[in-house]
Order: C-alpha cells, then structure tokens, then sequence
C-alpha cells in the first residue's frame, strides 16, 4: 500500500512539474487570454507559496538550538541568547512593521553593521591573501598576477587623473578579453539551464523531489 | 640575495590598517575622471520628462548592494528634483530595507526632511515579492502590477495611493534601476521580454560577470562600475559620498595591494635562489 | 565628538566584537555571530509574516477564495524540514520546481544563448569598419569567445590528426579564462576595499566622530 500512495505521490509530482512548466512556455509563446490567464495564475500561486520557505529558517533553528539547550551542548548559552532575541525581535518587527523608522534602525544597527564588518574584513584578507597566493610560479601564473596588478592600477584615481587614456584601457580590457570569456560562461550556462530543465522535465533529475522520500 | 622571511598575516594588516585610516582620517579628496556610459546614463535620467515612472527593482543582499547605494542616492535625489516618480519594487527579503534606505538617505521625502517626495504621489516602496525564481515575480509584477502586488510595505491597499494608480503594466515604466547584485533576471525579463532600459549602479564583481549583456541588447542596457561609477555619479550630481571616500581609500589601497604582491614575489625568488645554494 | 546615539554604540559595539576575529575565535566573536545569527532569522520572520498578510491580501477580502490551495500547499512547505513527514511537501515543491524550469528555459534560451550568440556574431561586423581599438577588441572577442567555449564544452578530448591543432584551442580557452580571472580580481578590490571603508566609518566617524 505504501508503495503504491509513493508511485502516485511520484508521478502526481511530476505531473504537477511538467503542467508548471508548459504552461509557463504556452503562456509565452501562445496568444490566447486562457493561456497567459493560466501562466499568471500559476505565477501568483508560487509566489504565495514561496512566501512560506522564510519561516523554514525559524524552525529549524528553534529545533536545533533548543535541543543544544536542554542537552547543555556547547556553546549552549550563546544558542539560549539567540532564541531570546529571535523571541523578542519577531513580536517587535511585527506590531512595528518593517516600514517603520525604529525597526530600520534595529536592522541598520545589528544585522547590516554585522555583514558589513564581516564582508569588509575580506578588504584585510584578501590583501594578505594576494601576498601569498600572487606568486609567479609559471606563464600562467604570470598572467593572471600581470593583468590583476594592471587592472589595480588602472583604476587608480592618481593614474587616472593625469593620463585619462588608462581609463579607457581599463575599461577597454574590462569590455574586451575579460567580456568575452564572461560571455562563453554565460552561454555554457544557459546551455547547462536549459539541460538542466529538460532533464527536470523528463524526470531524470528528481533532485527537490527525491529528498522528500519519506518511507 | 638574502632570505626573505615570510611575513605573518597580522603585520599586513597592521599596514592594511594604517592604509584604510590614512584616508578616512584626512581625507585626500583625490580627483578622478568620468567615463562616457556614467554620462550616457546621467543623460538618459535626465532626459526623462517630468512625472515618468521610474522603478528601482530587483534583489540583492544588503551588504553588498552598499556598494551599488552611492550612485543609486544621487540619481534617487536627481529624479525628485526633475519630479520623475520613483516605485520601489523588492524581490528578496532584505531588498526592502535597502530600498528604505537608499529613500531616507537621499533624503527626498517631504514629510521627514521637507523634500520634493511625498509618499504615495511622488514614491511608493512595495513589500518584498517572493517567487521560485526573481523571473518568476519580475514577469508577474510587469504583466499585471495590481494582481501581483495588494499592498504597500506599510500596509495600505495599493489602490488608495495616486501613484499606483496611475501604473498598472510595464506600458506605464518610462525605466528600471537595479542597484543590485540581480540584474541579470533584471534584464532576461525586463529587457528581453518588455524591452524597457534597464540600468544597473552595478558592484565590480557584477560589472565583470554581468557585462556581456551590454553587448548583447545595446542601448537598453547600461551598466557603471563598482564604487568607481557610484563615485562618478555622485560627482555629476554634485554630492560627496560613500563613493568618494572609497575613492581615497582605493588610492592608498591599490598601492599596499600591489606593493604585497610585488614583496610576496621577491620573497618567493629569494627562497628559491636560496634553495639553489 | 563622540556619538550619545545608544544604536550607534550598539553597532559599533557589534562591529568590534566582529574585528576581534583577527585575534583569533573569542566569546565577543561568538556573540557577533549569534546576533547575526537571531537577527537573520527574525528578520525572515517578519518578512515572512508580512508577506502572508500580502500575497494573500484577496483571499482575507473575499475577492480570490481560490487562494486557498496555495495556502494549504505552502503550510505543507514547512513539513520539509521532518525527514518522517517532508514527502507531504512535494506537491508544493512540485509547483514550484515546473513554474521556475518553464521560466528558466524560455529566458536561458532567449536572453544567455541566442542574445549573447548574436552579439559574437555582430562582433564580426565590427572587424571591418570602425576606429582600430574596436577592431582589435572585436577579434578578441570572437576568438576568446570561441576558445573559451571550446574549453568547457569539450571536455572529452577529441583524438586523431585534429587533436593538435584543437589542442591550442583549448588551452587559448583557457588563457581567455586566466584573463578573465585576473581582471576580474583587479576589478573587485574595489569591492573590498569599499565595505571595509563602509565597516570602519561607522566606528571612526559615526561613533568617534574623528573626522
């Protein structure tokens, strides 16, 4: 019995994907009001959907921190901390609102300042990174470690200023050989994405599905 | 050649320090040039005739759309005194607070810094719109604004306010700004689909990654770079911002950068001559 | 003159405690991390709430009670996260999974494939007139294009008299990818260096206000 509610809930998936997505091409490509009234319709529908994928964070950090807490895990108490601000943060943020000035300021002052630190201390890494890595062991090596100390300098507002005609090669080499490789990856991309959807279509990817196995 | 020792990571950025303090300290004010796609793009703003729709879309994470907020303030601020009206439209969860952001900072709004702006006629900043994929929401949000979007990020029926009810499909968009890493479904939907020009204060990793799309739909797509195009545009609007202090920043930056790369190289050659002996 | 802002201690506070990093894992780390950690996840909440009240605006009106399915499949989405009852979502997960591949492969095809296609081929025109900087670009463009192309499509290597010659096409593919690499590396130390002016501005002039 199990087996056969699996092989329905399967298929009925894959149903549901293949509908999804033909409709989304008929709705494209076909002029007719039903169509694009489907498409539309299916849009809004994944849209209120997705909607609920947010709360997925809460969950299952109240289950895994909660859990260390009770255990007395490590670093316990920093998990105990975390559950008390999320507890007081989401009442706050909600009767507030997201619109409002004094939730702006909390947002500005905690998360922002913090990913802003954390993603400016790579302005520290990444220097004593280029120290170590930067070395001139081959040709190609010499390539890359060339062009990156041009480009370097090329930006430089004290090169720049006086000789302009850098600014037009920094953006020329910008515009030219660095576009063009960024354009061969964009292409193999977009070939891999359309792969990639036929084989979701045919079943043979059942990646986000399969993961809901169950028993 | 003697041995070089290898130089420990906190003496780096002992100096990394100093470079960034330097600047930030006194600042240089150093001048730097304009190029010709940050003036193609003040032209076409510019150009816009009064009471056009303009939308500022997409998503992106905070953080790193910081480095997209200095030329986004300044064209923000050159919009409201060409009265062009501005609809904010986010489509991942921290793009609403930026948009919040980049509006109180340009400080426009009439009622809070006694600007041009006057929400709901002049401006209006949507809620977050979530979908499978950003094409998902940008082709439902273009194809039938009032279907996709209810109300407003504080709440209010999207009817009740003027502006809204003046735009109802992508006809109604005179131009779409994206200050965000996503510009990329920005332009496979916005551009490709409803061929609306679309500009993006781009970040420099985005501007290397995203510039083939220049090429591909010329003149309906426009693209600055990085801090270096933020503080242009700042400069055409006649502000001094974020992208001008980085602007000094980058100029004592660049030199300890490539000054670890060169030292980096020496102390390599000096080991390996080293080893030769 | 120091800042009296209480939110501007806070977050200089927290900007600190993330520095500290430098010297090595600390408690005051962790704290940045937890706060990081409750602020992201209460921030979703919220957004998510707030989005609840949005997107089904119609259905609390009255004017769309077909808004009913979406909801019941999207409360199924949060069974994703038991093992024992995830199954439940794939429906859910299903509508998803076909509408983002139907949009994907229309927009793929049309805006990375045949638009990016067409610009290499364009670029050919540009070969014959145009002031020489372009000229020069343009063949560079359409050879790197090319190579670079070959080098991630073929990956099986062909044998036989071609192999040769196909062989320097690969590997002029991948000196086009170094040559992206180290622009592009160039190119966004602007990036760093902009954040970390972003970071210590706050602490230097918004809270010391040393400048």
């Amino acid at each position: 019995m199990s087996t056969t509610v699996t092989y329905i809930r399967i298929y009925l998936a894959r149903i549901i994907v293949i509908v999804g997505c033909l409709s989304i091409l008929a709705g494209y490509f076909l002029t007719s009001p039903e169509t694009a009234g489907l498409s539309s319709e299916l849009q809004l529908w994944s849209s209120a959907i997705s909607g609920f994928t947010l709360f997925i964070g809460l969950i299952t950090i109240f289950a895994r921190y909660i859990r260390s807490v009770m255990n007395r895990e490590q670093n316990w108490p920093f998990h105990l901390y975390c559950l008390i601000v999320i507890i007081l943060w989401v009442p706050f943020g909600f009767l507030q609102g997201i619109y409002s000035d004094i939730y702006q300021t909390l947002y500005l002052s905690t998360k922002i300042t913090l990913h802003i630190t954390i993603i400016g201390m790579m302005g520290w890494f990444v220097v004593s990174a280029m120290y170590r890595t930067f070395r001139v062991r081959s040709f190609r090596t010499a390539v890359l470690a060339i062009l990156a100390i041009a480009m370097i300098f090329f930006n430089a507002p004290y090169i720049t200023t006086p000789y302009p005609v850098i600014g037009d090669v920094s953006y020329w080499l910008l515009n030219n050989p660095q576009m063009s490789a960024s354009r061969a990856m964009v292409i193999c991309g977009g070939i891999g994405g359309v792969i990639l959807g036929i084989r979701i279509l045919l079943g043979l990817e059942r990646g986000a599905l399969r993961m809901t196995g169950g028993e | 050649m003697a041995k070089i020792p290898e130089l420990k990571s906190e003496y780096i950025w002992i100096v990394v320090t100093i470079a960034f303090l330097i600047p930030m300290l006194r600042p240089l004010n150093t001048p730097f040039p304009m190029s010709d796609v940050t003036l193609e793009i003040y032209k076409i703003v510019e150009s816009l005739p009064e009471g056009s729709i303009v939308v500022m879309g997409g998503g992106g994470v905070f953080a790193f759309d910081i480095e997209s907020s200095p030329g986004m303030i300044s064209c923000i601020k050159q919009m409201a005194r060409k009265g062009i009206k501005l609809i904010a439209v986010p489509i991942w969860s921290e793009t609403p607070q930026f948009h919040k952001y980049l509006i109180d900072a340009a400080r426009v709004d009439k009622d809070k810094y006694g600007g041009p702006w006057k929400y709901g006629e002049d401006y209006v900043l949507l809620p977050y719109i979530p979908g499978p994929s950003d094409e998902v929401v940008l082709d439902s949000f273009l194809s039938d604004i009032h279907k996709t979007v209810s109300i407003d990020l504080a709440g209010t029926p999207i009817d009740q306010l003027p502006l809204m009810q003046k735009v109802h499909n992508y006809k109604d968009i005179s131009l779409w700004f994206c200050p965000h890493w996503g510009f990329v479904p920005v332009i496979r939907i916005v551009v490709a689909k409803y061929n609306i020009t679309s500009i993006s204060f781009a970040q420099s990793a985005a501007y290397a990654f995203f510039s083939p799309y220049m090429y591909s739909y010329p003149g309906k797509v426009y693209m600055t770079n990085g801090y270096i195009g933020g503080a242009q545009y700042e400069k055409l609007a006649g502000d001094k911002g974020l992208g001008h202090m980085v602007i000094d920043s980058y100029t004592t930056l660049s030199i300890v950068t490539v000054a670890a790369i060169i030292l980096g190289n020496i102390t390599m050659l000096s080991r390996m001559r080293e080893e030769e002996k | 003159m120091i800042s009296t802002d209480p939110w501007i201690w806070l977050s200089a506070f927290l900007s600190l405690a993330c520095f500290s990093l430098f010297l090595g894992d600390n408690k005051a780390f962790r704290w940045a991390e937890t706060t990081y950690t409750a602020s992201v996840i209460g921030h979703s909440t919220v957004t998510g709430l707030l989005v609840m009240r949005d997107r089904f605006y119609p259905l609390y009106t009255g004017a769309k009670p077909i808004l009913i399915i979406p909801l019941i499949l999207g409360i199924t989405v949060l069974l994703v996260v038991w093992r024992k009852y995830a199954w439940i979502s794939s429906i859910a997960l299903a509508v998803l999974v076909g509408v983002g591949t139907g949009m994907s492969i229309r927009t793929l095809t049309s805006s990375d494939i045949i638009a990016n296609t067409r610009a290499v081929v364009g670029e050919a025109a540009k070969i014959i007139r145009g002031p020489s900087t372009t000229q020069v670009g343009s063949i560079i463009n359409i050879i790197f294009t090319i190579s670079a192309l070959f080098y991630f499509l073929f990956t099986l290597f062909p044998r036989g008299t071609l192999s040769k010659p196909l062989n320097y096409l690969r590997t002029l593919g991948k000196y086009a990818l170094i040559t992206y690499m180290g622009i592009s590396v160039g190119n966004t130390i602007q990036q760093w260096v902009g954040t970390a002016t972003s970071a210590l501005y706050r602490l230097i002039v918004l809270w010391l206000g040393l400048r």
